[in-house]
Formats: C-alpha cells, sequence, structure tokens
C-alpha cells in the first residue's frame, strides 16, 4: 500500500477496481434475494406459552401453533402439509385452520384440513396468489415431552400439482414440565376446581392454579426482600445508635443537626426519599446498582427512627445508673458500654423489632423504582396472568416473617414487663399477675368508686 | 457553730474538707456556704429535714453535683478544681444510694466486679476473688450468681456497699442507705454498716436512724436550709440540741 501511494496513476486504477467489485457484490446480493422469493418463505413459527405462570411452551401438554409463509413470487399453493415432530400427540378437540392475507386484509380462502398426530394438511379450493400470506394455526397439538428445539418440516403442492419440499420451521423450544406445571395442569381437570373457580371472588383473589405456581414464582422476589432488609437493617442499627448520640451532646450545634437529620427524615415519606435517591443521584453523575441503592435509602430512613428509639432507651434508664457507675469511677464512654446500653438493648428490643417490620414491609417501596424485590415479582405475575391471586400469596409471604416477629415482640414485652415487676417488689413473686389492662380497669374501678362517693 | 467537738480528731489532717460551699439549682440557693472536715477513721451523720441540702452536700463530696462556689479537698487534692481527674478520684470515694442504683443485667458478683475490672484493670479471677470475698463480708456469698431483681431491697443494698467497698476506698459516702427499705430489712444494712466504721472506716452518713447515729457516729451533724445549723457529738446533740430547728426536727422524728 506504501507503494500505491507513491504512485498516483497506480492508486487511481486500484480505486476503479474496488468500486466494480462493490457494484458486483451488490448485484449478486440482490438477484440472491429475488431467488428467495421463489418458493414459500416461512415468516414464523410459534407456539403458544401453555403455563400458567412464565413463558415457556410445556412438552406434552396441548398449545397452539402458528406458522406464517409468503407465498413466493410467479407461484401459487393449492396444498400444504405439515410435518409434526416425532413425538407430537393431539389433544382432545385439535384441528388446523388456514388464514390468506393481503397485507392486513383478510381474503376468504375456503379450505379443507386434515390432521393427525403426525401431520396436517390444509387444502385450499383455489390456489393461493403469489406475494400472499398464510398463516396456519394448529389447536390443541401437544408437542413432544421431552425438552429440545422442535420444528415443522413438510411440503406443498403448486396449481400445477408439483410437489415442493418446504424449508425446516424456525424451532420451536419445548421445555418438559415442571411439578407445579404437572400440579396446576392436574387442577385444571379437578371438578372441585372448577367449583371453586366458579365463583368469581374466589377465581380472582384465590385461584387454586395460581397459588400453586404462585408460590414457587415469589420466592426469589421473598428472599430479595428479606435480603433488603436484612443487609439494611443492621446497616441502620450503628448509624442510628451513632444519631441518637449526637441527639445527646453537650454541644447545642451537633444536637441541632442531629435534630435536622432525624426530623426531616421521619416527617418525610419513604416513597419521596426513594425517588429522590433514584433520580436525584443519577443528575449528579452518581449510579448505584438500584438495589444496593435501595438498601441504602433504606438504612438511613430506618436510622431515623432507631436513633430516636436508642434515644428514649437511653434515657429511659434511671439517672442513678450513671451516677453509680460515675460514683466507681467509671469514664462515661465505659458507663455507657458497659452499664447503660446493656440495659438499653433489653428495652429496645421491641420497638426496634417493630421498626424492623416497618422496614420490611417498606421494602415493597422499591417496587416503584424498579428495584425487584417480592412486590415487583408479584406485580409483574398479575400482569401476566391478569389475576389478583399472586399479590395475596405475596402478602402470604410477608405474613411470614412479620406474624412471628409480632408474636416474640408481645412474648419479650411481657417478660420485660414481669422483670421490671420484680426488681421493684421482690417478693411479690408469689402473687398472680396483674397485666398492664387488668390494672387499668382496676384504677377505673377505684376511680368510678370514689367518684360515687 | 460548735467546732470543738470535731477537734478531738484533728490529730491529723482532715481527709475531706469542705470550705464555704455553695449550690445553686436555677435561682434555687440549696448549699448556702456550708463548711466541714472529715478526719480519717470519723463517722459523721448528716441529719436534717428533706430540702436542707443534707444529699446534695454528699453528693458534691464526689462531683455528682458540681459546686457552684467554695472548695472540697480529698487529703491535699482540690476536688473542685477543674484540672482533677475526677474518675479517678471517686475510685477513692465510694458511695451507696438511697435507691442502690445496683446494675440489674449483671449478677451480685458482675456488680462486684465490673468496675474492678474496667477501673482498677484486675483480671477476671482477680476481680472474681475480691468480689467473692466483698459478698461475704456482707453476708451474701450465697446471692453471689443472683440478679438484683432476684434479691431483697436490703440484699440489693448490701451489694451495693460490697460493690463501693471492693473499690478499696479511703471515704464511704452514704446517702439515706436505708430510707428505701421495709423496716425489718433496715437492720441487716446497718449492721453491715456498724462493721465498716468498728473497722476504722470514714464515713459520711446522711440518715434518719437516731439509733445507728447515737451507736457509730463520731460527730452528729445537723443542717437545715441549706446550712449546717448545728453539729456535736451524738448524745450531745440528740439530748441537748441548742438551736430550736434542732430540736423541732427531733421532736417530729422521734
Amino acid at each position: 500500500m506504501i507503494k500505491v501511494n507513491k504512485h498516483s496513476t497506480a492508486s487511481s486504477t486500484i480505486r476503479s477496481i474496488l468500486v466494480t467489485i462493490a457494484v458486483l457484490s451488490l448485484i449478486v446480493c440482490l438477484t440472491a434475494g429475488s431467488t428467495q422469493a421463489v418458493g414459500l418463505t416461512i415468516n414464523k413459527t410459534t407456539a403458544q406459552s401453555n403455563q400458567i405462570v412464565g413463558n415457556n411452551i410445556i412438552g406434552g401438554v396441548p398449545t397452539r401453533i402458528t406458522w406464517e409463509a409468503t407465498v413466493g413470487a410467479n407461484e401459487t399453493v393449492k396444498q400444504i402439509t405439515l410435518v409434526f415432530p416425532e413425538g407430537t400427540a393431539l389433544g382432545e378437540g385439535a384441528n388446523s385452520k388456514a388464514t390468506v392475507l393481503d397485507d392486513l386484509t383478510r381474503l376468504d380462502a375456503p379450505q379443507t384440513s386434515t390432521i393427525s398426530a403426525e401431520q396436517t394438511t390444509v387444502t385450499f379450493d383455489e390456489p393461493v396468489a403469489s406475494g400472499l400470506l398464510i398463516r396456519i394455526e394448529m389447536y390443541f397439538i401437544a408437542l413432544p415431552e421431552a425438552s429440545g428445539e422442535y420444528r415443522l418440516t413438510g411440503s406443498y403442492v403448486d396449481s400445477a400439482g408439483k410437489e415442493r419440499e418446504l424449508q425446516a420451521s424456525r424451532a420451536i423450544s419445548v421445555i418438559s414440565a415442571t411439578t407445579v406445571d404437572v400440579i396446576t395442569l392436574w387442577m385444571d381437570d379437578q371438578p372441585w376446581v372448577e367449583l371453586w373457580n366458579s365463583v368469581l371472588f374466589l377465581k380472582v383473589f384465590l385461584n387454586p392454579q395460581l397459588i400453586v405456581a404462585s408460590i414457587p414464582a415469589l420466592f426469589l422476589g421473598w428472599l430479595r426482600s428479606l435480603l433488603l432488609v436484612l443487609v439494611g437493617f443492621p446497616l441502620a442499627i450503628p448509624i442510628g445508635l451513632a444519631i441518637s448520640f449526637l441527639r445527646m451532646s453537650k454541644l447545642r450545634i451537633i444536637r441541632f443537626f442531629a435534630a435536622i437529620y432525624v426530623n426531616v427524615i421521619r416527617g418525610t415519606p419513604l416513597f419521596l426519599q426513594i425517588y429522590i435517591a433514584f433520580f436525584g443521584l443519577p443528575f449528579l453523575g452518581i449510579s448505584i446498582d438500584s438495589y444496593i441503592l435501595g438498601i441504602l435509602v433504606l438504612a438511613v430512613n430506618s436510622s431515623a427512627y432507631l436513633a430516636e428509639i436508642f434515644r428514649a432507651g437511653i434515657q429511659s434508664i434511671p439517672k442513678g445508673q450513671f451516677e453509680a457507675s460515675a460514683s466507681l469511677g467509671m469514664h462515661p464512654a465505659q458507663t455507657m458500654f458497659h452499664v447503660i446500653l446493656p440495659q438499653t438493648i433489653r428495652r429496645v428490643i421491641p420497638t426496634a423489632t417493630s421498626e424492623f417490620i416497618l422496614l420490611y414491609k417498606d421494602t415493597s417501596l422499591l417496587a416503584a423504582v424498579g428495584v425487584m424485590e417480592q412486590m415487583m415479582f408479584a406485580k409483574s405475575m398479575v400482569a401476566s396472568t391478569g389475576n389478583m391471586t399472586p399479590y395475596i400469596v405475596s402478602a402470604g409471604y410477608y405474613l411470614l416473617i412479620t406474624l412471628p416477629l409480632t408474636k416474640i415482640i408481645a412474648e419479650f414485652e411481657k417478660k420485660l414487663a414481669a422483670a421490671d415487676d420484680n426488681s421493684s417488689a421482690p417478693d411479690d413473686k408469689k402473687k398472680p399477675k396483674m397485666s398492664l389492662l387488668e390494672r387499668m380497669k382496676s384504677i377505673q374501678k377505684i376511680k368510678a368508686l370514689r367518684n360515687k362517693k | 457553730m460548735t467546732s470543738m467537738s470535731s477537734l478531738q480528731h484533728t490529730n491529723e489532717q482532715p481527709v475531706v474538707r469542705i470550705i464555704d460551699l455553695h449550690k445553686y439549682f436555677g435561682s434555687l440557693e440549696v448549699l448556702k456556704g456550708v463548711d466541714l472536715e472529715v478526719s480519717r477513721g470519723e463517722v459523721v451523720t448528716i441529719m436534717g429535714p428533706s430540702g436542707s441540702g443534707k444529699s446534695t452536700l454528699l453528693r458534691c463530696i464526689n462531683l455528682l453535683e458540681k459546686p457552684t462556689s467554695g472548695q472540697v479537698w480529698f487529703d491535699d487534692i482540690c476536688i473542685t478544681d477543674p484540672k482533677t481527674n475526677i474518675n479517678k478520684l471517686r475510685e477513692h470515694v465510694g458511695m451507696v444510694f438511697q435507691s442502690f442504683n445496683l446494675f440489674p443485667h449483671l449478677s451480685a458478683k458482675g456488680n462486684i466486679m465490673l468496675a474492678l475490672k474496667k477501673v482498677l484493670k484486675r483480671s477476671q479471677e482477680e476481680a472474681e476473688q475480691i468480689a467473692l470475698d466483698q459478698l461475704a463480708k456482707v453476708g451474701l456469698s450465697d446471692r453471689a450468681d443472683y440478679r438484683p431483681s432476684q434479691l431483697s431491697g436490703g440484699q440489693q443494698q448490701r451489694v451495693a456497699i460490697a460493690r463501693a467497698l471492693a473499690m478499696d476506698p479511703q471515704v464511704m459516702l452514704f446517702d439515706e442507705a436505708t430510707s428505701a427499705l421495709d423496716p425489718e430489712l433496715v437492720r441487716g444494712v446497718l449492721d453491715v454498716m456498724r462493721e465498716l466504721a468498728k473497722g476504722g472506716m470514714t464515713m459520711i452518713v446522711v440518715t434518719h436512724e437516731m439509733g445507728f447515729a447515737r451507736d457509730v457516729a463520731d460527730r452528729a451533724v445537723f443542717m437545715d436550709e441549706g446550712v449546717i445549723v448545728e453539729q456535736g457529738c451524738p448524745e450531745a446533740l440528740f439530748d441537748n440540741p441548742q438551736h430550736e430547728r434542732t430540736r423541732d426536727f427531733l421532736g417530729h422524728i422521734i
């Protein structure tokens, strides 16, 4: 090439050769294109998903197969035979039907069709003219049970009676039925399910097949939601504790800023904070993985609530505890870590657990900004099934965490109350304990008696 | 002011010296110029109606309350000097509170061991040994592993005393140590305090227990409205009070 550049005459010769080659190749391409138009060109071969949840085609279960082809130039089509892959079976009421289209206009195409487990044949009364589109829909065809890529083969007959081989169709991916598919398909045939689903409310909210299908389908979403809070909440604890210390600082300015942090975060909706973080940070050129950003927003939000919980907990510790520690020569930090915090933790466990529950439920808000979590999974299932059942199953998944925790909180509060009773009156142990409610009732009774007098 | 009676202990320098102590809570003057000296080994009881400033005075000695003006000396250290390391000083001044203030999350033993380990940097074994020894002294060896909530008030207070004593203090302050106790539990605590006094501990005791003061105290101090009204040996003070206010008060509590 360097030599060519030195001799300008030689370079122009080469240029003209290159142009010639380009033109020639263009012609070849166009010719090739027109040769493709000869014969039937298959446009599409698809099967409709027969899975209750998901977009897969399950083998062995009836589905609808759609096959489309365009009639080539200078050609007419009288008959088409499509051969099914080996192992195909027919469902009840299996049939096939051809539609002829001129662009978007549907043409009248009288026809006769036959179908068997091996093949289907459509014969047109009048040959289909060139350039028209033939769509053959085959109903209730069960593709082979084994998973794999399946193609339709076959042949067609033109108006002259000449039979030609069809190009092989595009492959249809078939998976073998999962346990869930097997169960839901079995349920489809059960009379009680039919009866159940005949009640609109039950069908829409508690569809048995969708309950079965949703449980595994939402499991990953449940894990992702749980992980959001299981990482976010522990992250919020040290931040919250630090903020609570700042809230109790001797310096007014520090108290002031800590108060702003707490009040702004607690005084605005988490939903808004999520929007600000998710749509605001990209403006600053900061891009964080949405799942991680979700965790961070949850942690920051929860830290403000925890700060107040911790502060209340620390301030509920009697002054005498601080004084006793001080009188023993302990530094404020030693007092905090060895005397105050261990007692605070016990006291704040119920409220902090409530906060955990709130935060767990609030992970659902992240669905609004596209974080893949349980709500998002349920939402897409509802969209694809047009049924509310996935939301109900989702509710079950949330309750799986929140109900036991609520129970634990109640138990813990009972224990704490009992411990407090003991410490104030150690000799009362044998007396039956009055619950708070009972106590309030008895106080009311006494008051009522007094008023009577 | 009868400062004569304290002369019997002046053969050495007083261990606690309070000079012209004033304390305000806001605009309320709780201590209006208090002077008090306590010699080594002396047991001083402070009495007075509530609001007289006796507890505040006691709490000023280990700086749980910061005096507004005046000085508190411990040996030759001025503890009201801001440069003094107050935590260091508090190791040598034990305090027992009316409300016990045991750490509820720790066992009796754990209560005693905490400051030993964290402040005096004793090892776990050493601290445990000291704790058990101290518990034995207050008669609670069998309660070492009990939580405060499992102990009676009297037992809790004895643990609190053991906790303070474990730090090997030079002065013990008692702030109405028996006031929160049921009468039948007071005795055990007072017995411990008597033993302590016999052992030569310097004690400043805010109490209403006349019997205890008579038996144990070297000196009784009567305070009212933020000043020391009268002080002297307990017999003289109780049987022959010089001031109207003292007589009034004693007339009320006997």
